[in-house]
C-alpha cells in the first residue's frame, strides 16, 4: 500500500523533472546513502540555504543529456577538500556561480546546464543551488553514480574527456584556474591548493557539451539518488528497505552482525589513494555466523566473509544501523552496533578494465581479484 | 614410487605441528590457535602474495610476508585460502594478526601461529626442521630432557610431560592407582594407543608405570611418545628418592619436636598442669603443627606390642596415615604412633572420623589397634590426651585388628587392660599347677570368672555363661579341687585377677589359631 502510495505521490520511482524545496530532505538523505563515510556535521546550514534558494527562486529543471540540445554547454561542480571545513567556513553563498562564471569567461560562451561530478555527499546539493542560482536547468547524470576519491575517477575522462580547464573557488573568494595535458595532474594541482584556498572549495569542471556527455556521463543517476533518499525518509524496516532498494539500485545485504572490533593492524599503503587503513570486524547475528571483516580507507573497500572476499569496490559498501534505522557513518561506529552490510552493484563502466584499474582493490593496495569478475 | 604414509619408515615420517611448535623458532611465537596437533607438516610455503596461496599443495606450513601480510585482511583472506588448499597451519608476524584473526583462525579450525621474527628466517629453519623431520625430534628430545632436568617432584615431572605431549594424556600408575598425572591416559577407547613405560625404582625393582594414551591414527606417534617417557624416568626415579629422603628427614624431625614439646610440659601429664596454659613454641608452625586449639590424640599401635616398630612398618603407617591427612604430624613412640588433630571446636570430630573410617582398612591389614583420646586444649591438654588415647588403644586390643577404641567410652575398665596377662599365666603355671594341668581349666576359668564377675551369684553367673545353674555349681566345686578356692576373702582379689589374665590370654590365643587356620 506504501509502496503505491510513494509512486503516485512523486515517490521513489522512475524519472524526477524537477527538483523542488520539498524535494531537499530527499537529496540529503540519498546523497548520504551514496557517501556513507561522509558524517553529518554541514547537513543544517546547506539544507536550509538550498531550500531558501528554491523557494525564492523555484524549483530546478532536471533534464536528461538527451533532452537538451546537442550543442548545450554544460560543466560538472562539486566540493573539493574536507566536510569539517566546509562545516568550520561556510560558503558565502557566490563560490559556484563565480567558479561556472569563470570558465564561461575563460572560454567566452555561457553553459546552458550544470551537471554533478558525483552524484552523491554534498557535491550531489551544490549543483542544484549553482543552477538555481544561474537560472539553468541541472542534468539528470553525473560522472561517478556514487564518489571517488579523486577528480579523475570520472566515466567523462574514462570516455577521454579532460577535466580541465578546472576552476577552484574558495570562501574567501580566491580562486584557482587549472589547465593541464594530463588528467591526473589536475587533482594533485587542486590538492595542493585546496589548504591555501580555505580547506575546502567548489570545483567548475569537465566543461563540455550535452551531445558529448549522452555518451560519456553516467545517465539518471540523480533521479535514482531521490528516489533512494524518498524511501529512506519512509523509514521503512530494514528488510523492506532491502527489497524495496533492490528495486531501484540492485541492492542486496550481504548479512547483519553486531560489531566487535574495530582494528587498525593494515599497512598505509603507497599506491594512488590516501586513507588511513582500518577494518571493522562483525559477528554475522543469524545464519551462518561468519566473522565479516569490512576494510576501510576513505570509504568501504572490501568486505571479507570468514576470510573470503565477498564484496569490493567498486560496488557501493554502505552500513544500515538496524537498531537506529538509518545509514550509518563510518564515525559513528561503535562495538556492540547491530549493523546490516549492504552491496550496491556500481555503474558497469567501473567494471571494464579501466575502470578497475582506477578505482578497483588494486588501487587500495589490496592484490584479490574482485568477486565479480572471478 | 609412493608409500602408503602409514607404513612410512620411522625417520622419514613427516614432522607434526605439535613436534614443531616445541622448537625453535615457532616455540618463540604464540599459537593462536591449534587446530590439531598431530597434523603432519610436509612442505613449507613462503607467500609473498595471498595469489601464492592458491597454489599451495594440502600439508603444506604457509608462512605469509610482504603483501600476503599487509593487514587484517590478507590474514583473513590468506586463512580462508589455507583452509580451502588444505594446508596443515599458518604464520604470520604478530603485528598482522588480532583478537579477530585468533577468532577467524578458530572458525575455520586452521592452526594459527603469530611470530616475532623475520617471516622469512623463520620459513628457512621451517623449511629445514620439515625436510629433516628426525634431527628436529632429537632437536625436542633435547630441549624437553633439559626441562625434565629442572624438575625435582614426581608431581613437577608428570606436569613437564603432560605439558610436552598435550593433547596426549600421561599418568603415573602403581598397580591400578594413579600417583600422578592425567587418569585419562588409562580410558581405553578404540581411538587411542596405551603406550607402557616401567620405571624402576632403588635396587632396579619395578616401581611403577608410565601410561600414555596416543591417538591410534597417527603414525609413529606412540614411538615419539615412548621415546619422551623414557627420558622422564631417571627424573621420576630422582623424585621418588628426594622424597623418601625427606620423609626420613621429616620422621626425626616430627620425633624431636614431640620430645621438646613433651619435655615442656613435664612428665606425667597431671591434672593441675592441663589447666596451665603452656604457650606453644613457634617451632611448632616450622613443622606445620597446630596445637593451640582443642587437641585430640589418636594413638595408632600394633595388636601385640613386642617393642619399637620396626622402620619399615612405620614407613608404611606414615604412608597411609598421611595419604588422608598430609598435614597432620606421625611420630612414633614407644610402641605405636601418635597424631593428632586441632579445632577451635572440642566437639567436632568432621574431619577425624572420616580419617580414621578411611585408615581402618590399613590398620586391619597391619594388624594394628586405634586409640582416640579427649579433646583437651593446648600443649598440656595434647600430652593428656596422647596419654589418654593410649590407654584407648590398649583397651581397643581386645576388639582385634582395625579396633577403634575411644577414651570417653572406656571407663574405669580400662585399667584391666594394662595388666600384664601374659606375667600373670605365668603365676598361674606355679602357683595352681592341678588347675593348669586340668583339660577343662579354660571352662572352670570361664566359669569362675563368671561367677566372681556376678558378686558370687550362680544364677546371674549361669546366665551369662548359658548353661544350668547346677552345672555351674559342679564346675565351682572342681575348681575348688583344684585349688580356685574364693570362699577366702584374703584370696578373692588374686584369684579374680588370675582368672580375667587366663582369660583374655585365652580369648587372645583363640583368636590368633582363627587367624593362622
Amino acid at each position: 500500500m506504501s509502496t503505491a502510495h510513494a509512486a503516485t505521490a512523486g515517490g521513489y520511482l522512475g524519472a524526477s523533472t524537477s527538483i523542488s524545496a520539498d524535494d531537499v530532505p530527499a537529496l540529503y538523505e540519498g546523497a548520504r546513502f551514496y557517501a556513507p563515510a561522509v558524517g553529518d556535521a554541514y547537513k543544517s546550514p546547506l539544507t536550509s540555504w538550498l531550500t531558501g534558494l528554491l523557494d525564492r527562486n523555484g524549483p530546478v529543471s532536471l533534464r536528461r543529456p538527451e533532452a537538451m540540445p546537442p550543442n548545450t554547454r554544460c560543466v560538472a561542480l562539486c566540493v573539493v577538500g574536507s566536510g569539517s571545513a566546509l562545516a568550520d567556513l561556510p560558503p558565502a553563498g557566490d563560490e559556484f556561480q563565480l567558479a561556472v562564471q569563470r570558465i564561461e569567461r575563460l572560454q567566452g560562451a555561457p553553459f546552458g546546464a550544470v551537471y554533478p561530478l558525483a552524484a552523491a555527499t554534498v557535491s550531489a546539493l551544490v549543483p542544484v543551488v549553482a543552477a538555481a542560482q544561474l537560472g539553468v536547468p541541472l542534468l539528470d547524470a553525473d560522472g561517478m553514480g556514487r564518489t571517488y576519491a579523486l577528480i579523475h575517477h570520472t566515466a567523462m575522462y574514462l570516455a577521454g574527456l579532460s577535466p580541465t580547464p578546472l576552476v577552484a573557488h574558495g570562501p574567501t573568494g580566491e580562486s584557482v584556474l587549472i589547465d593541464v595535458q594530463i588528467g591526473p595532474r589536475a587533482d594533485r594541482l587542486l590538492r595542493a591548493n585546496v589548504d591555501t584556498l580555505g580547506g575546502w572549495a567548489a570545483l567548475a569542471a569537465y566543461p563540455t557539451t550535452a551531445e558529448v556527455l549522452r555518451r560519456a556521463a553516467l545517465p539518471g543517476t540523480v533521479s535514482r539518488l531521490l528516489n533512494v533518499g524518498r524511501l529512506l525518509l519512509e523509514r521503512p524496516t530494514p528488510d523492506v528497505l532491502v527489497a524495496r532498494l533492490a528495486a531501484i539500485t540492485g541492492c542486496s545485504r550481504i548479512g547483519r552482525g553486531r560489531i566487535v572490533e574495530l582494528e587498525h593492524l593494515s599497512r598505509p599503503n603507497d599506491v594512488t589513494i590516501p586513507g588511513h587503513p582500518s577494518s571493522l570486524v562483525l559477528e554475522e547475528s543469524g545464519g551462518q555466523r561468519r566473522q565479516l571483516r569490512l576494510e576501510l580507507r576513505s570509504e568501504i573497500v572490501a568486505v571479507f566473509a570468514d576470510g573470503r572476499l565477498v564484496a569490493a569496490v567498486p560496488d557501493l559498501l554502505c552500513l544500515f544501523d538496524v537498531s537506529r534505522g538509518e545509514v550509518a557513518s563510518l564515525d559513528s561506529l561503535e562495538p556492540g552496533d547491530l549493523i546490516d552490510v549492504l552491496v550496491t552493484p556500481a555503474e558497469a563502466v567501473w567494471y571494464s578494465a579501466e575502470g578497475m584499474a582506477m578505482v578497483g582493490l588494486g588501487s587500495h593496495g589490496i592484490g584479490l581479484d574482485h568477486p565479480r569478475r572471478r | 614410487m609412493s608409500r602408503p604414509r602409514g607404513s612410512a619408515l620411522p625417520g622419514t615420517l613427516p614432522i607434526t605441528l605439535a613436534e614443531l611448535v616445541r622448537i625453535a623458532p615457532l616455540a618463540a611465537g604464540e599459537v593462536l590457535h591449534l587446530a590439531d596437533p598431530a597434523r603432519p607438516v610436509e612442505q613449507v610455503v613462503v607467500a609473498e602474495t595471498i595469489d601464492r596461496l592458491r597454489r599451495s599443495s594440502p600439508h603444506s606450513l604457509v608462512v605469509l610476508h610482504a603483501d600476503a601480510a599487509a593487514g587484517g585482511w590478507s590474514l583473513a583472506a590468506a586463512l580462508h585460502l589455507a583452509w580451502e588448499r588444505n594446508a596443515s597451519a599458518v604464520v604470520v608476524a604478530r603485528s598482522v594478526a588480532g583478537p579477530s584473526s585468533a577468532a577467524l583462525a578458530q572458525r575455520l579450525n586452521m592452526t594459527l601461529v603469530v611470530i616475532d621474527e623475520q617471516p622469512v628466517e623463520v620459513a628457512l629453519q621451517l623449511a629445514g626442521q620439515v625436510s629433516a623431520p628426525d634431527a628436529a625430534r632429537a632437536l625436542r628430545q633435547a630441549l624437553f630432557a633439559e626441562r625434565l632436568a629442572e624438575e625435582s617432584s614426581t608431581r613437577a615431572v608428570l606436569s613437564a610431560l603432560n605439558g610436552e605431549l598435550d593433547p596426549v594424556p600421561v599418568a603415573l600408575v602403581v598397580g591400578d592407582a594413579v600417583l600422578a598425572g592425567r587418569a585419562a591416559a588409562l580410558v581405553e577407547s578404540p581411538d587411542a594407543e596405551q603406550v607402557e613405560v616401567d620405571v624402576k625404582g632403588p635396587g632396579e625393582r619395578p616401581w611403577a608405570q608410565l601410561v600414555a594414551a596416543v591417538p591410534a591414527r597417527v603414525p609413529g606417534a606412540a614411538r615419539q611418545v615412548e621415546a619422551l617417557l623414557r627420558l622422564a624416568r631417571p627424573a621420576l626415579l630422582a623424585s621418588l628418592a628426594q622424597a623418601r629422603l625427606n620423609s626420613a628427614q621429616r620422621a626425626a624431625h616430627e620425633q624431636a619436636g614431640f620430645g621438646l614439646l613433651r619435655q615442656l610440659v613435664g612428665e606425667p601429664p597431671s591434672t593441675d598442669r592441663v589447666g596451665a596454659e603452656i604457650e606453644a613454641p613457634p617451632w611448632t608452625i616450622d613443622l606445620g603443627w597446630h596445637v593451640d586449639g582443642f587437641n585430640r590424640a589418636v594413638w595408632l599401635a600394633p595388636l601385640r606390642p613386642v617393642g619399637p616398630p620396626p622402620e619399615q612398618l612405620t614407613e608404611l603407617v606414615r604412608a597411609a596415615w598421611l595419604r588422608a591427612r598430609p598435614t597432620w604430624p606421625l611420630v612414633a613412640e614407644d610402641d605405636g604412633w601418635i597424631s593428632w588433630c586441632s579445632t577451635s571446636d572440642a566437639d567436632d570430630v568432621t574431619v577425624l572420623r572420616p580419617t580414621l573410617t578411611g585408615f581402618r582398612e590399613t590398620a586391619a591389614a597391619h594388624g594394628l589397634v586405634i586409640g582416640v583420646g579427649r579433646p583437651v586444649r593446648g600443649v598440656a591438654g595434647l600430652m593428656r590426651s596422647v596419654a589418654e588415647a593410649r590407654l584407648a588403644a590398649h583397651v581397643a586390643r581386645d576388639s582385634g585388628p582395625g579396633a577403634v577404641q575411644w577414651f570417653d567410652q572406656v571407663g574405669p575398665p580400662a585399667a584391666l587392660a594394662w595388666l600384664p596377662t601374659a606375667e600373670i599365666a605365668q603365676v598361674a603355671d606355679l602357683c595352681l599347677q592341678d588347675l593348669m594341668a586340668a583339660k577343662d581349666r579354660s571352662t572352670l576359668v570361664d566359669t569362675v570368672l563368671a561367677v566372681l564377675d556376678c558378686g558370687g551369684s550362680l544364677s546371674q553367673a549361669s546366665q551369662r555363661l548359658g548353661v544350668h545353674r547346677n552345672t555351674v555349681l559342679t564346675r565351682v566345686a572342681r575348681a575348688r579341687q583344684l585349688g580356685l578356692d574364693f570362699e577366702d576373702p584374703g584370696q578373692r582379689l588374686s584369684l579374680h585377677v588370675l582368672c580375667h589374665a587366663l582369660a583374655s590370654l585365652a580369648d587372645d590365643q583363640g583368636r590368633t589359631g582363627n587367624e593362622t587356620a
